[in-house]
């Protein structure tokens, strides 16, 4: 009984930890809206949290930069499960614009598995609390195979 | 054996965990609804939460290398059991506390401030720099709203005492409430309402509410004393700040609104809950829904300026009898 009431608020307070890997704030600044009054993600229980340890929800913004790239993969292993990453943007999924580019050492998939994917330069709101959504829906199912 | 019952119904279930639990979760999910109305949003469930404590209590715990594991995991536990020992001091709506002694305004001061160690502590444990600045600010803090809570405890203690009284009666939780029940609430005296203004403004200052929560700033230092913590650890901490807001709610009735009473239990109690949902709003939602965090050491000039300056108007004014 116990392990379902878990369960069931796990769907409902994920918070997201976001972490930018050489974003150009572009991505950033959409994922932040979502969270003002206008889209208010707050009513679904979302909340930024500053430090991975809490996060449930892990955002990742930007083309892996070489700069960023162990920052990244130190930061993940530091979040504990059940997690989910979503990669937000068109950069972390192909590299966008700056694909070729020598600073750049992506995408997001060879360093973690990614559960949701946005697309778009930059995406919509919209898109993102649909992202997130289906987020927390995978983390419920993954918190439900924990205790399996 | 009808003692030891009591005294477990004191403890699990009235004022004790029980109701204090619900009294916090209740009091937190109204300010978080309260804060996004004012900021023109839906905002979050009632029981939002209770849901993240109950998620947090699902997480995975990982305790960082550095750490010392005895007191990272003690710590929470202990302060959280603090914090609930208080409330067995307070007469909760006109009734008898569950336990009373001869000073226990002096028990519930130091174990107002165990509670605030206990996080000072698990986050020393912890081993993280982000927690080793937060901690900082947390003692910051503590010194900030410590020296006007001290004095406004004072002037109350000297407010009821009568000329030719019994010292027996001084910091007693007890004989304020009786004061009161004889008097009529301390607010209406004049004399008290600067220290009453203190004390509203130690309320979010102890609790950690949003303008003064220089401890935990997420954005700057990763959540601060909390950094590190994370699982069922947090789960308590974060039932702890929810608890808090009660227990510090609840001080202020006591001190400031006792002997407001309606003759029936039940109305009591609801009409003490009333109060405490009224000063939750005044204290801690309408500062954070207004004001951006202060730094450092604008609350420590803040508190020790205008808060700890009125609180001891207060009490120079009681002590020269008015």
């Amino acid at each position: 009984m116990f392990e379902k009431l878990i369960d069931n608020s796990m769907a409902k307070s994920p918070w997201i930890f976001h972490i930018n890997a050489g974003s150009c704030n572009g991505c950033d600044i959409e994922l932040v809206s979502v969270l003002t009054p206008r889209y208010d993600a707050e009513r679904l229980g979302f909340r930024l949290t500053g430090t991975p340890r809490q996060a449930d929800i892990v955002v990742v913004s930007g083309p892996i930069t070489l700069q960023t790239r162990d920052r990244l993969v130190r930061t993940l292993a530091q979040v504990p499960e059940p997690r989910v990453v979503v990669s937000l943007g068109s950069c972390p999924r192909s590299g966008n614009v700056f694909k070729g580019s020598y600073a750049i050492d992506g995408p997001l998939e060879k360093y973690t598995h990614v559960d949701v994917s946005v697309g778009g330069c930059t995406p919509k709101p919209e898109a993102i609390i649909a992202a997130l959504a289906k987020a927390t829906e995978i983390l419920k199912e993954k918190r439900k195979e924990m205790h399996k | 054996m009808n003692v030891l019952l009591s005294s477990l119904f004191h403890v699990l279930i009235f004022p004790g965990l029980l109701f204090c639990v619900v009294m916090g979760v209740l009091l937190s999910g109204l300010d978080r609804i309260w804060v996004a109305r004012m900021q023109r949003r839906v905002g979050p469930p009632l029981l939002q939460s209770w849901y993240d404590f109950l998620k947090c209590c699902g997480k995975e715990t990982i305790v960082p290398r550095h750490a010392k594991k005895a007191v990272y995991f003690a710590a929470p536990v202990v302060g959280f059991a603090a914090l609930i020992s208080i409330s067995l001091f307070l007469p909760i709506a006109g009734g008898k506390p569950a336990y009373s002694g001869t000073a226990d305004l002096v028990v519930i001061l130091y174990l107002l401030t165990l509670v605030s160690v206990c996080t000072i502590v698990g986050a020393s444990a912890s081993g993280s720099p982000f927690a080793g600045v937060g901690l900082s600010r947390e003692m910051v803090a503590m010194i900030s709203y410590e020296l006007p809570f001290v004095l406004v405890i004072l002037a109350v203690s000297r407010a009821i005492l009568a000329p030719g009284d019994s010292l027996n009666n001084i910091f007693s939780l007890q004989a304020i409430a009786d004061y009161q029940a004889a008097n009529g609430p301390l607010i209406t005296r004049w004399a008290l309402i600067p220290a009453a203004i203190a004390m509203l403004f130690v309320i979010p200052c102890e609790v950690g509410m949003h303008p003064f929560d220089v401890a935990e700033a997420e954005t700057e230092i990763c959540e601060g004393t909390l950094a590190e913590y994370s699982g069922p650890p947090l789960a308590v901490f974060r039932l702890t700040h929810m608890v808090k807001m009660f227990i510090m709610t609840a001080l202020f009735c006591v001190l400031f609104l006792g002997g407001i009473t309606t003759g029936i239990a039940v109305l009591d109690v609801i009409l003490f809950v009333l109060f405490c949902l009224i000063l939750t709003f005044l204290t801690m939602s309408l500062p954070h829904g207004a004001c951006a965090r202060f730094k450092v050491e604008q609350v420590f000039k803040f508190y020790w300026t205008v808060v700890a300056g009125l609180a001891a108007l207060s009490l120079i004014l009681v002590w020269l009898g008015l």
